[in-house]
């Protein structure tokens, strides 16, 4: 009789250290504290084992709308010094069937984000073995900012170079109109001396050759 | 009737700024470097600076003399020395061309860069997801962010130069831009030039000074530095190490190019240019090794950074294997560990041990690295790595740009002053339109570089377009002064410029020296190619998702 009612009280454990050590569900969870916070990491203990059940009991709950998983659905077991560990989670209507695989992986892929925060790991410190993790997905722009900036200096560049050859046609535009207007005033002028003095005001003097200082040809 | 007076520079500094802009360009950052490491390091200084007293500084301070002296551009100059060595100046003209059609793509490379670095993470900082957003994509995963990011997302490179594929938009661009860029600054010709060298030639200092302040406070900076800096005199029984030295000098002089002829050709006649030449060629000598220590540095944190997350990740491997609790493995005895549980626990071992790798500091530091896999793959591997990494992003690709942009200044002026001397084209069309002409046409055919194979393409004109040619060029260029024009013609034309001859030093150099020099690096190349074979290139195959080589 007591053999009974002691095999009937150790029973459930043992089953239920049977079931998580034998299935093909579970999963192989790690976790890299030290790794992932440093100076401000915490122990592991039994108390943040309850919360990593809880946190997958919620995972459960909310990939299959079901309110009735609870801490006793997730079971634990091959705790390692590593802190590492295998969990299965049982169904809700039967404690001795599991939840299969591919449901345990969607739920855990699903809500991965809050389960890192519960710890503040991330996806390379909290490990779930064989579930991939969920990559943030990459931003996508309306325009490429480098478009933006390119837009930016080509614009400024195209600017200065239109500044530059309106500049450069103007200056000519009022050399040619100063040409025209003195050779008006020539005609008005009365050359004194037989030369035109006047003509020197046109340009900077004339270039003389006779004293050029150029010796491009080698002397003879 | 009037004739204008040839323009020039407003004043002595703007020229040696111009010269110094040109002289200093990407080849100081990314091939010198490369040299220290290959040839032993602190020792490789001994040929270098021999060789800049051998032939760097008499052959500099020649050409600058032809160009003030004979006030026009390569091919007018040479026609005057001769009119049978006009061909001479044409073919300095030409391979400026050739260097001009590719230089600018790096520039363009640069652009993009630059423009990329305005974003919060750095996109060559992390791999992009894969399309069920489960991991990286694979291409980027064997190699590594980097060099994803430069051979697919900046070239979108082909895997070999047959396949030509279209042209990337993005590098076409830039490259729009890099060379409207350049016909700003030369539009005017020396006029605009002369303004724009003020900041050209000064600013990669202030980024270079401001990297090395950084450099050295890098975690493990130090030991890229005394790696680089401790001598391995047994190089300089290399013979290989005196001709790199011999041709590092020559081309990072820009020799033969006609570009300082025609800077020189808008100088004052009375110009001391044998001054200016040695000042010229000590400071693009200095800015080698400066930029080396720089390189160095960064060589010493990206070796230190990946020697330790080599170091983490056997330490992980470990763990994980035989889950062990994580302060039992700490950095310092992984490698203890690894070799104590090979013995204890063979079996378990064995399992992981085709991932164990070897991390040692050495290897790390002696992957050397040149050209543009050193300023676009290793430099922004580190820099992604540095904290406020978008700032120095944009600093190192602003300086890069500068350089590049300098340098092709001297370039671009080395085909319009020979130009602008031709009367039957200055009749008919003004100055900014021949420029402008110039420009349009480096710009079209320089597409073809950024098509997908346009790298193989910037490869080959990298290697052979203007090496040998310029030996040549420069060896004539001797010859002809020396012996054709004559040595003493030579010095009274400087007595007259200058008011003294010049000295034993110069006169030994050039009729003796630096011929002797130049025809045996000549030779040298000559038979290097005709030993070579068929030459290769290597190729990034993005099924293999490693380089090979293939055959050009």
């Amino acid at each position: 009789m007591l053999a009974g009612v002691l095999l009937l009280i150790f029973l459930p454990p043992l089953v239920a250290k049977d079931l998580c050590k034998d299935s093909q569900d579970g999963f192989k969870v790690r976790l890299s504290i030290k790794t992932g916070l440093g100076d401000d990491a915490y122990e592991w203990n039994e108390s943040e084992m309850f919360l990593f059940r809880s946190t997958l009991a919620y995972a459960m709950r909310k990939h299959s709308n079901q309110d009735t998983y609870t801490i006793d659905n997730i079971l634990v077991c091959n705790d390692t010094q590593r802190v590492s560990f295998v969990f299965v989670v049982t169904s809700t209507d039967d404690p001795d069937q599991l939840i299969p695989k591919e449901q345990v992986e969607l739920a855990v892929r699903q809500n991965k984000h809050r389960i890192n925060n519960a710890f503040l790991l991330s996806d390379m410190t909290l490990e779930f073995m064989g579930i991939p993790p969920t990559l943030s997905a990459p931003i996508i722009y309306d325009t490429e900012p480098w478009l933006i900036v390119f837009g930016v200096v080509i614009g400024a560049v195209a600017v200065g170079i239109v500044a530059l050859l309106m500049s450069t046609v103007s200056k000519k535009r009022r050399a040619k109109e100063k040409a025209a207007g003195l050779s008006e005033e020539d005609e008005g002028i009365v050359k004194e001396n037989g030369t035109a003095l006047s003509s020197l005001g046109r340009k900077e003097g004339v270039y003389n050759q006779a004293f050029s200082n150029d010796d491009r040809f080698t002397k003879l | 009737m009037s004739k204008e007076a040839r323009p020039s520079w407003d004043s002595p500094m703007q020229f040696v700024l111009a010269c110094v802009s040109y002289a200093v360009g990407l080849g100081n950052v990314w091939r010198f470097p490369y040299l220290c490491q290959m040839h032993g390091g602190g020792g490789f200084l001994i040929p270098y600076l021999l060789m800049l007293f051998l032939e760097g500084i008499p052959l500099f301070c020649m050409e600058l003399a032809i160009g003030q002296k004979m006030r026009l551009g390569s091919i007018g100059a040479w026609t005057a020395i001769s009119p049978y060595l006009g061909g001479l100046g044409i073919a300095s003209v030409v391979t400026s061309m050739y260097l001009c059609l590719y230089y600018n793509v790096i520039n363009a490379w640069s652009f993009w860069y630059l423009f990329h670095s305005f974003q919060s993470v750095l996109p060559w900082a992390e791999c992009p997801v894969n399309a069920n957003r489960t991991g990286y994509l694979e291409e980027c995963e064997v190699a590594s962010p980097t060099q994803y990011f430069f051979y697919r997302e900046t070239l979108n490179i082909s895997s070999s130069i047959d396949e030509n594929g279209g042209l990337h938009m993005g590098q076409a661009l830039c490259l729009l831009l890099a060379w409207i860029i350049v016909y700003l600054f030369i539009v005017r010709g020396v006029k605009s030039t002369g303004m724009v060298v003020y900041f050209t030639a000064t600013f990669p200092y202030v980024v270079l000074f401001i990297y090395l302040i950084r450099g050295v406070t890098l975690h493990g900076a130090w030991n890229g530095v005394k790696y680089m800096f401790t001598p391995k005199l047994e190089q300089l029984a290399n013979p290989q190490t005196w001709i790199n030295a011999a041709t590092q000098i020559f081309f990072s002089l820009g020799l033969g190019f006609g570009s300082l002829i025609a800077f020189s050709s808008y100088n004052h006649h009375n110009n001391d240019f044998e001054k200016q030449a040695v000042v010229i060629s000590l400071i693009n000598s200095g800015t080698s090794v400066f930029a080396s220590v720089v390189t160095f540095s960064i060589y010493g944190f990206k070796a230190t950074f990946n020697y330790e997350s080599c170091l983490e990740r056997m330490r992980l491997l470990c763990l994980n294997a035989f889950d062990l609790s994580e302060e039992s493995i700490s950095a310092e005895n992984v490698t203890a560990w690894i070799s104590h549980l090979n013995i204890t626990h063979p079996e378990r071992f064995a399992a992981i041990a085709s991932k164990i790798e070897h991390c040692s500091l050495e290897a790390e530091l002696d992957t050397a690295v040149e050209g543009t896999g050193l300023a676009f793959i290793v430099y922004s591997e580190a820099i992604k790595n540095m904290p406020l990494s978008q700032l120095w992003s944009v600093l190192y690709f602003i300086m890069l740009l500068l350089l590049g942009m300098g340098s092709m200044l001297g370039n671009v002026t080395a085909i319009i002053t020979p130009l602008a001397d031709i009367k039957l084209l200055t009749r008919f069309l003004s100055s900014e339109s021949i420029n402008g002409l110039v420009c349009l046409l480096c710009l079209l055919l320089g597409f073809g570089f950024t098509s997908r194979s346009g790298s193989y393409w910037f490869t080959i004109f990298n290697e052979y377009a203007a090496t040998l040619s310029l030996l040549f060029i420069v060896f004539i260029e001797v010859i002809s002064v020396c012996y054709i024009y004559g040595l003493r013609r030579f010095e009274r034309d400087i007595e007259d410029m200058l008011g003294h001859r010049p000295n034993w030093y110069w006169k030994v150099m050039w009729a003796v020296v630096s011929p002797l020099l130049l025809f045996s690096l000549f030779i040298f190349y000559i038979i290097n190619y005709i030993q070579g074979g068929t030459p290769t290139y290597q190729a990034w195959d993005k099924d293999l998702v490693r380089s090979g080589s293939g055959a050009i």
